[in-house]
């Protein structure tokens, strides 16, 4: 898969899968306190739906600036297999929840044969994301013994917060990175650049 | 002689404790979890110098936290599980002993996660970790090192944040009010931490291309990671006592499996 790919693209993805990695953990801390307060309700498992976006952002983001097939998944693996080398209590478990988002992300450029990257593909990736990682989720955590109007709530909880956090602010952070100019050896960067030059002529 | 946990191939280590993971997503039986959390356990301590204490350190606040989602479990259990007679009534909701559980098998369920992760993080070294998933699972060099290195920076980020903070103070940029400073102080130090992090893993690049690092399979090893046999038992070990409690929760009537109560 990753043939064709830049030594230093490569090592790109990686350390973003490690910055984020530590991003997710904190995140985790941040959706604990949620589920605290919303618990005396009974809808504690609420309080993560409404940051879920968090744990998602790093697809967008290398799949955004290096544009590549493989690099939603790959990047949001490596965050998934670090936070396990970091020490996360979710363990090897947080690997296959990696996965699973990966591929939810990857799904939606490879639909448009990663060659379009624009706002509205991005968001597709976030719902596509949000819904397959709600199935293993419902698989796994047990979500099949809630209420179904509960589960129906989390779904759509899920499904805004994606579209917000990930796609959204993802693109935002990505192009921000890029107006720095550090991006300039990658696929985001010179799109950056053949802007600016066509602004100036 | 059983071998100990900390010396099983990191690899195996994580495929033996995945495997039951996802088959434990099957029960919603109270006795299944229940076995296999007793035996977890038994193995953490049994066949580790683990401190209990330290163990112990880490089991609990996810005690706390399962016991949030427990709780929702029981307010808003589904039809599927509303059996049984009605125990006690809070607000408009009304517990049944199906509703119970269910809640309560879940809980079991999710300690068996967290029982097994912490059986898992705190025995392995991550470096060996990485080096095992280069040189049993392929995972591809180029990848393996990166993460190694970027794994390598995190402690930097630390000092990095404390430079910016300062930077920030000499140009008279004080604590952000309101949620427009918010979001402006956010952009402040993420993005040149981002971007340094960009600008790492370039230089970074250059110096293993430079040093002749090509990322192919076809390499030496410095730490050559082995499987062997008391790998694959401790394997069979982890998943066979996940089917025994399988076998003896169906043989005593408990086994439950999405809800379809078998035999």
């Amino acid at each position: 898969m990753t043939k064709q790919w830049k030594l230093k693209e490569i090592v790109l993805l990686s350390i973003l899968g490690v910055v984020f990695a530590v991003i997710y953990l904190l995140a985790f801390g941040i959706g604990q306190g949620l589920v605290g307060a919303l618990t005396p309700f009974g809808i504690g498992p609420l309080g993560y739906e409404f940051i879920y976006g968090i744990w998602f952002i790093v697809s967008i983001i290398a799949a955004y600036i290096i544009r590549k097939p493989g690099a939603a998944f790959i990047s949001e693996l490596i965050a998934g297999v670090v936070q396990v080398l970091i020490g996360s209590p979710a363990g090897p478990q947080l690997i296959i929840s990696a996965a699973v988002q990966g591929l939810g992300a990857e799904s939606a450029f490879a639909v448009t044969k990663w060659q379009d990257y624009r706002k509205r593909v991005l968001i597709l990736a976030a719902v596509l994301t949000a819904i397959i990682s709600f199935a293993w989720h419902f698989y796994s955590s047990g979500f099949f013994a809630y209420e179904a109007w509960l589960v129906g709530v989390m779904l759509i909880t899920r499904i805004i917060s994606s579209i917000l956090i990930m796609a959204l602010l993802g693109k935002w952070i990505s192009d921000q990175l890029a107006k720095t100019g550090v991006l300039r050896g990658y696929a985001l960067g010179k799109e950056h650049q053949q802007n600016r030059d066509q602004d100036a002529a | 002689m059983l071998p100990m946990i900390s010396a099983i191939n990191p690899t195996v280590k994580a495929i033996a404790v995945l495997i039951p993971g996802i088959l434990l997503g099957l029960t919603f039986d109270v006795f299944t979890p229940l076995v296999y959390l007793l035996f977890i356990i038994s193995v953490t301590f049994l066949l580790s110098d683990l401190s209990f204490k330290r163990w112990i350190k880490f089991f609990v606040p996810f005690f706390l936290f399962i016991a949030s989602f427990s709780w929702a479990r029981l307010l808003y259990t589904s039809e599927t599980f509303q059996d049984g007679s009605v125990l006690f009534s809070f607000w408009a909701f009304e517990v049944t002993t199906g509703g119970l559980l269910v809640a309560v098998s879940l809980a079991l369920r999710s300690l068996c996660f967290i029982a097994l992760s912490l059986l898992f993080i705190m025995t392995t070294d991550s470096t060996k970790f990485m080096l095992s998933l280069m040189q049993q699972l392929r995972l591809s060099p180029k990848i393996t090192y990166g993460v190694l290195a970027g794994y390598r920076f995190l402690p930097t980020f630390k000092h990095e944040l404390e430079v910016l903070r300062q930077a920030h103070r000499v140009r008279g940029v004080g604590r952000a009010k309101g949620i427009r400073g918010r979001i402006r102080q956010f952009k402040r130090y993420s993005i040149p931490l981002l971007a340094n992090s960009i600008r790492k893993a370039e230089r970074v690049a250059n110096a293993m291309e430079s040093k002749g690092f090509t990322g192919e399979h076809d390499r030496t090893h410095y730490h050559q990671m082995t499987v062997t046999k008391r790998d694959w038992r401790f394997l069979g070990m982890m998943v066979g006592a996940l089917f025994l409690a399988f076998v003896a929760s169906y043989y005593f009537g408990y086994l439950n499996i999405f809800g379809y109560q078998v035999n």
